[in-house]
């Protein structure tokens, strides 16, 4: 089901994709670059929330914290340090990540609400931190004026690096997702007592899950400063964190690109929406109504049921769930 | 960071009963959603929302009586109702079809709510702030242990027991509350019994709605009544639901007193991190008991 | 192999299992049999660390195995199949399979190399023996349910356990489906050497095939033996005629 409706043939179709991005700059307006470069930004923390989220079954309710983290960490480095600038891009997934196994360790014991409203709380709560602490990250303002380095600083150049960098995490996300560890992680989401039946340690497999979503998204975050050359605590908001659950929902969650997708719907939507009427939140609330009515394996994965054989209609928790 | 030493005594006492007296609010608005999270299994994100329009209808009505005590009084008695007829619209238009849905699908179709509200709100009352003023008889302040205290402090610090008084006797002894406690725990075997099981969900949906109304139309004269006001309340409320347990009322009350408590005294002891201090409540309190300090429905 | 002594539990006041005690011996074919809610399923649970008991001792292979988790007990040797069948739904009968392979050889962890090519002979050798093998890339949610209760036990088998617990092999199938299941289990413990240990309603199936039984009532454990002892005792008697004689 990664591919979706096309299979292995798709094959040729992505290259050919990425193919059309990479001479995008070379055909269309500024706009449009930016546009591209704040959907593949954003599509790949999509992506990486559904790591955990469809493949693996948890209620990762607030997954923009690592993404703002990245920012914060590769900004404030840029910023306060005179390191050089890949290792303020590098630290961005490492600190995610370091706070991806935190939150894990407290929080991965849980299961589906109960985990995800502590993981709700420990990222509001440094949500808050970020907020307040106005000495070290700006406070509600964040910071600006942060100074990318010169290879990326133009509207185009930074598009370039969203784009390989995305296009590499994406690749190590889908092999991740083909590997043994991803193989559990689906099992874990479909039954998560018959792998502790077959001998596996849910916790620490769960950790891991979350280590890596946080991992990339915290990537993600660091691409983000390459693109506004700011950061804020809206960022760490878990408005952004519905957000991002969102575009996987109407993306459609079983499908590797689904994400993507719902992303780049979302983003189209708001540019372009936002150009005829204030209210476009109006209409995305009366999309998601419609979707979760009519649709609810999404966009994606509604298309992919028209064209193949279907797996069964499952919802996404099972009614058996470990004992806490 | 400022922290303050030397704290009074009195300054304590009044700054946790003012803590207490925005506990009352916050219960009362979680209690609606406790309800209806135990009974109807549903995550409400929209209940901010609701809890926004009780407290812009509030300002409306009150100003159409030039923000008199009359017009408080109106607005506190016809707001809520308001609020509960969207909420009966909301149930019986929508989420009557949804129930065998998963949570997580209904979580989301509860935000794309908040989205719709949010920006409803904004075409009836515009993007600025609005400000109601306190009703005449409850401006000023009281004397208390040599300090000022607010007036309408004192009010909505005597509502808190009013309130889980008055919820208790329904839940408890009404005959609605009975067999809402036993739909909450099986469906089927209310239904089994001939008891219109529909009718259960939408009364308590109802009464949730009319209770986040009832909020919003009490936090209004007490801040800025603005746009952002639905995303600032819900996840406060999430919270204290969780820490007191999913569909228990008691656990709304006691939520919200470690909430306002601690929100209070945090305040007054780091005034820069003072907001930190009720998320670190809620986490202690996941950490040793994450299915709630109380009973949970689930 | 596996030792069971005076194994309690009870659930906020319930008592589910009062006194349970059983013992299993490498190559037999254990089964516990007992009236609707004697006990069956949750002495299976506490056996596989689904549920921890409240007192009492387990040992396996001569080894304290009281209050283990479920995975810690299948890397000792033990693996379990449910009563309500536990399968992943998504995925298809080879890679149910092939998942309990993989946790098995313990490349759970393993990120970079691609899942579908781990231990394709060793599955596949055990789809051919529970008969499935026809059936490989069917998406298992979508398979009949004897289909779905041998699926279990070949997931199982993926663990490479030397106690096998089967709860209730046979529940809900055709007697087809039941006769195919019986051989396959005689298959299991003669040509591969597993222990089983299961529990049953149908009282018949049992006293053919089992090497020996244990009979529980409300909780407890009232006799154990060959079958021959069992049919002869008279508080087996007494529990399934009822009073009357």
């Amino acid at each position: 089901m990664i591919f979706g409706v096309f299979g292995k043939k798709s094959l040729p179709l992505l290259v050919l994709f990425l193919v059309a991005l990479i001479f995008l700059p070379y055909a269309a307006p500024r706009f449009y670059i930016y546009l591209a470069s704040v959907i593949l930004v954003t599509g790949l923390l999509a992506t990486s929330l559904n790591l955990v989220l469809g493949y693996g079954g948890l209620y990762q309710f607030h997954h923009a914290v690592f993404y703002g983290i990245g920012a914060y960490t590769t900004g404030l480095m840029l910023t306060k340090t005179s390191l050089p600038a890949w290792v303020a891009f590098a630290s961005a997934p490492v600190a995610a990540a370091f706070f991806g196994l935190l939150i894990g360790l407290i929080c991965a014991r849980l299961s589906s609400l109960h985990f995800g409203m502590l993981q709700i709380s420990l990222g509001s709560l440094i949500w808050a931190i970020v907020y307040r602490w106005y000495d070290f990250t700006g406070g509600d303002d964040g910071i600006h004026g942060i100074p990318v380095p010169e290879a990326m600083s133009t509207t185009t150049s930074s598009y370039y690096f969203i784009l390989a960098i995305t296009t590499l995490c994406l690749l190590l996300m889908f092999i991740i997702i083909k590997s043994p560890f991803g193989r559990i992680l689906q099992a874990l989401r479909d039954n998560p007592e018959r792998c502790e039946a077959i001998g596996v340690n849910i916790t620490r497999h769960r950790i891991i899950a979350m280590v890596i979503a946080a991992l990339f998204a915290g990537a993600a975050g660091s691409l983000f400063v390459t693109l506004e050359g700011s950061v804020f605590p809206e960022l760490l908001s878990w408005t952004l964190s519905l957000e991002i659950l969102i575009m996987c929902l109407l993306g459609g969650w079983f499908t590797f690109f689904g994400p993507m997708l719902g992303a780049c719907l979302i983003i189209s939507l708001r540019t372009f929406a936002g150009n005829y009427t204030e209210y476009w939140t109006l209409i995305l609330g009366l999309m998601m109504m419609l979707t979760i009515f009519f649709l609810p394996k999404g966009v994606f994965g509604f298309v992919n049921e028209l064209f193949r054989s279907k797996a069964p209609d499952l919802p996404l928790e099972e009614s058996s769930h470990v004992a806490d | 960071m400022e922290l303050h030493t030397g704290l009074s005594f009195s300054v304590l006492c009044i700054q946790i009963l003012v803590g207490l007296s925005k506990a009352t609010i916050l219960f009362i608005v979680a209690s609606g959603l406790t309800l209806i999270l135990g009974v109807l299994r549903i995550p409400n994100l929209a209940h901010g929302s609701l809890y926004m329009i009780g407290a812009f209808t509030t300002y409306s009505i009150a100003t159409v009586f030039s923000q008199s005590s009359l017009g408080f009084w109106m607005a506190l008695l016809l707001a809520p109702l308001l609020v509960a007829l969207i909420g009966l619209i909301m149930e019986q238009g929508l989420f009557r079809f949804l129930y065998k849905r998963d949570h997580l699908m209904m979580l989301l179709f509860t935000f794309s709510f908040t989205l719709v509200f949010g920006d409803l709100v904004k075409l009836v009352w515009g993007s600025d702030y609005r400000s109601l003023a306190v009703p005449e008889i409850f401006q000023g302040s009281l004397s208390l242990l040599g300090m000022p205290f607010p007036r309408y402090n004192l009010f909505l610090l005597l509502l808190g027991p009013v309130f889980a008084a008055g919820l208790w006797f329904l839940t408890n002894r009404t005959l609605l509350g009975k067999v809402s406690r036993a739909a909450a725990v099986d469906r089927e075997m209310v239904g089994a019994v001939g008891i219109n099981v529909n009718r259960i969900y939408a009364a308590v949906f109802v009464l949730g709605c009319y209770l986040a109304g009832i909020g919003g139309a009490l936090v209004a004269p007490t801040q800025n009544i603005s746009q952002g006001m639905d995303h600032s309340i819900i996840i406060e409320i999430f919270l204290i639901v969780i820490i007191g347990g999913l569909g228990n009322v008691w656990g709304a009350l006691l939520g919200a007193v470690i909430f306002g408590l601690t929100d209070a005294i945090g305040i007054l002891v780091a005034p820069q991190f003072g907001i930190i201090f009720p998320y670190l409540a809620v986490i202690t309190v996941l950490i040793f008991r994450p299915k709630g300090l109380l009973k949970s429905i689930w | 192999m596996l030792q069971i002594r005076s194994l309690r539990k009870s659930f906020d006041g319930f008592q589910a299992v009062t006194e349970a005690n059983l013992s299993v011996n490498p190559g037999e074919v254990v089964a516990v049999i007992g009236p609707n809610g004697a006990g069956k399923t949750t002495l299976f649970n506490l056996v596989s660390g689904q549920i921890r008991p409240d007192s009492g001792s387990v040992r396996f292979k001569g080894e304290d195995v009281y209050g283990l988790s479920p995975h810690q007990l299948c890397r000792k040797g033990m693996s379990r199949s449910f009563q309500i069948v536990k399968i992943f739904s998504r995925m298809s009968v080879f890679e149910n399979v092939q998942t309990a392979v993989i946790s098995r050889m313990k490349k759970t962890s393993n990120l970079f190399i691609p899942a579908h090519n781990i231990a394709v002979k060793e599955t596949e050798a055990i789809l051919e023996a529970m008969g499935l093998i026809d059936k490989r890339d069917s998406i298992c949610g979508l398979l009949s349910h004897g289909d779905q209760k041998v699926l279990e036990m070949a997931i199982s088998l993926g663990s490479d356990p030397q106690l096998l617990i089967l709860d209730e092999p046979t529940a809900g199938m055709s007697g087809e489906e039941t006769a195919r299941t019986i051989d396959l289990m005689k298959h299991l413990s003669r040509q591969m050497g597993l222990t089983i240990l299961f529990c049953e309603h149908d009282v018949e199936l049992v006293f053919s095939f089992a090497d020996r039984i244990m009979v529980m009532q409300q909780g407890s454990t009232i006799t154990q033996g060959t079958p021959d002892q069992v049919r002869n005792d008279p508080q087996v008697k007494k529990a399934y005629l009822g009073g009357h004689d």
